[in-house]
């Protein structure tokens, strides 16, 4: 969720929680203010009552005020002449409905005879006759807030968060092996000052440190190809001598071993080597001519395994490609799909001008196929290779933007390459 | 035949004119750049084994001097350099061919004598063991005038082992020969196996003896039945 719709969100939660805690004060306040306004009015009438008694003029005969009673009170009445006031529902003949009704009681003193006078008045409920006003009022209110604070916060994220979104693109542009350092653009804001000032020491940090392991390790397995050859050339040289039995068997272990060490050092110096290669932009490999050609140097190998081959290959297919980088793909693609096949199994070559996939039968990877382009990651452990084949490729696919996906279904293994789109 | 082996590292440089020696060519070895130098300046070479990383200078500038002069000397490349690297950067100009560390002593030899036999192009061009003869030219191969029907792959073996008659083969310098070190394909020594199973019945099927011999799985052989 963008940082603007959080802000938005929390925005309305909040407008929203304030507006209907103002809804129940408003609602309670007008439901109290109703009340006493009617207590009011019926203060107001019941003093009028008691003055026309006092003039005595008649008013409890008053048809038209049926609501109010106006007696003396007997002299035998012992209740307390205290002014009462009753507010609940009763039922209401007149209107149908049990509405909430004020009753006051007052008794004044009319020429030295207490009187009691009872009025009562129907309250007019805010629920009956505000409600959907208020509720209208609120929601509209709530609604043009949250248009204010929509547009607003778009309109600050645009303006106050243009640095922080630079930075991000900033750190999403940025490659540990690129040769330059950070590019992050200039703020006024001191705590994205301070978050480009932090990112810039510490990329800068580990560029560093990066090309030092990086360096390192290309010496190393540089510097350790000559010791190589060196016993190399010393085993060579044992085995033309005469030996027992049992100095021959570990004089083969011992070849084989540093067999592969060497090639694991090859491999290594290698992908060191290709970690800051610059592709040249205008090399371009013509596949349709170097698929067939791999496809026919490994036709013995295949052949051994009796695999059947079906090639379908377009015309004129062209990629930004090293050529020898894309021999060194494919030789590591074909040497798969032939090695990691089963005896009598099937082979599949397509390449079109979108991409080239290469489907293989074979045994079910026993790692998950995404591992499989790490390093030093095998789908069949028994087998005697070195399992670095496919970093190899997956980083000469990445140095010309081409994606290489792998996934095994029903028996088949499909490496497909999909060739990155020339920008128009 | 002379040639000048240009390492720095003593071990490695004494197992490979040991080797050479036992070939039959006669190989001094340099050591840096400057000994190199007055080496080619004061004797002439047939080949010459050029190390690039040297103590003293760069096998890259050794080659350009050594053209520049009119040295007619081939040269091969002994280099830690990756194959790619030759490929990407076109290290190798001007050399007759190269050679990455590790590499198996017989394709070492194997590349000196194609060197020597594209510089002798009138000479003998046909190789012969025991019955076999191989034409360079036509690719042919022969066991007492009856052709053999191999394969390229095949024919290239057979080359192979003539080239390095009665020495010891092991599979890796087989495949590394035939397939070259581009792919980390371990697995194609059991190729070579197939290979080798074929040419030796292609041999004895056309009336040959079985001169491949295996030794303990752990490569092979072509040597005179006698010896």
């Amino acid at each position: 969720m963008k940082l603007n719709y959080r802000y938005t969100l929390a925005y309305a939660v909040l407008t929203f929680c304030v507006l209907s805690l103002g809804f129940a004060i408003v609602y309670a306040a007008l439901s109290r203010s109703v009340t006493q306004a009617t207590i009011g009015e019926l203060e107001n009438l019941n003093e009028l009552i008691a003055n026309q008694l006092r003039r005595g003029q008649p008013t409890v005969a008053d048809s038209l005020r049926p609501y109010v009673q106006a007696s003396p009170v007997a002299a035998t009445d012992t209740t307390r002449r205290v002014r009462t006031v009753r507010v609940r529902p009763e039922w209401d003949a007149a209107l149908q409905a049990r509405v909430s009704v004020v009753r006051l009681t007052t008794y004044p003193v009319v020429g030295g005879r207490p009187y009691r006078v009872a009025s009562r008045a129907a309250v007019v409920e805010p629920r009956d006759a505000y409600l959907t006003g208020l509720v209208l009022v609120f929601a509209w209110t709530f609604v043009f807030l949250l248009a204010l604070v929509v547009i607003l916060s778009e309109l600050i994220s645009w303006r106050i968060l243009r640095p922080f979104n630079a930075t991000l693109h900033g750190i999403q542009q940025f490659e540990l092996g690129q040769p330059h350092p950070i590019e992050l653009p200039a703020t006024r804001t001191a705590e994205f000052q301070e978050l480009n000032e932090f990112l810039v020491k510490m990329t800068a940090r580990a560029q560093r440190d990066y090309r030092g392991l990086q360096e390192f390790s290309e010496n190393a397995s540089h510097e350790l190809q000559t010791p190589i050859a060196s016993i190399k050339a010393k085993l060579e040289l044992l085995m033309d001598s005469e030996l027992t039995e049992k100095q021959w068997q570990t004089l083969t272990t011992m070849h084989d071993e540093l067999e592969r060490l060497a090639k694991i050092n090859q491999a290594l110096t290698l992908l060191a080597k290709l970690e800051h290669f610059e592709p040249a932009p205008e090399a371009l490999a013509d596949l349709s001519q170097l698929v067939p050609a791999t496809e026919a140097a490994f036709a013995d190998l295949a052949e051994m395994k009796s695999l059947t081959t079906t090639q379908r290959i377009a015309p004129g297919v062209r990629v930004p490609l090293d050529a020898s980088l894309t021999q060194l793909l494919l030789n590591n693609l074909f040497s798969n799909a032939i090695r990691h096949n089963v005896p009598g199994g099937q082979l599949e070559v397509e390449l079109s001008a979108t991409g080239l996939l290469l489907a293989n039968t074979g045994l079910a990877p026993s790692a998950p196929v995404s591992e499989l382009f790490g390093r030093f990651k095998k789908g069949n452990s028994a087998l005697d290779s070195i399992g670095i084949g496919l970093a190899i490729v997956k980083r000469i696919s990445e140095l010309y933007g081409h994606r290489i996906s792998y996934d095994y279904a029903d028996g088949w293994h499909r490496i497909r390459l999909d060739f990155a789109q020339p920008a128009e | 035949m002379k040639i000048l082996l240009v390492e720095d590292h003593a071990e490695l440089a004494r197992s490979i004119a040991g080797y050479l020696g036992q070939e039959h060519y006669i190989c001094e070895v340099a050591s840096t750049f400057d000994e190199a130098r007055e080496k080619l300046a004061l004797f002439s070479y047939d080949v010459v084994l050029l190390d690039i990383m040297l103590p003293d200078g760069n096998g890259i500038s050794l080659l350009k001097l050594l053209r520049k002069e009119g040295i007619e000397s081939s040269v091969i490349i002994i280099s830690a350099q990756n194959a790619l690297d030759f490929k990407l950067t076109g290290l190798s100009e001007g050399a007759d061919d190269y050679i990455t560390k590790p590499f198996p002593l017989p394709e070492l030899h194997a590349r000196i004598k194609a060197i020597m036999r594209r510089r002798s192009a009138h000479k003998n061009n046909v190789l012969t063991f025991q019955d076999i003869t191989a034409d360079l030219e036509s690719m042919e191969c022969r066991i007492n005038g009856k052709l053999l029907n191999l394969t390229r792959k095949e024919t290239n073996l057979l080359l192979y082992f003539i080239n390095n008659k009665g020495r010891m083969l092991t599979r890796q310098a087989i495949a590394a020969h035939l397939w070259g070190d581009y792919t980390d394909n371990l697995d194609s020594v059991d190729f070579v196996y197939q290979h080798v199973k074929n040419l030796r019945k292609k041999i004895t099927d056309a009336g040959g003896k079985d001169y491949i011999s295996t030794v303990y799985g752990f490569g092979y052989k072509l040597s005179a039945p006698d010896q």
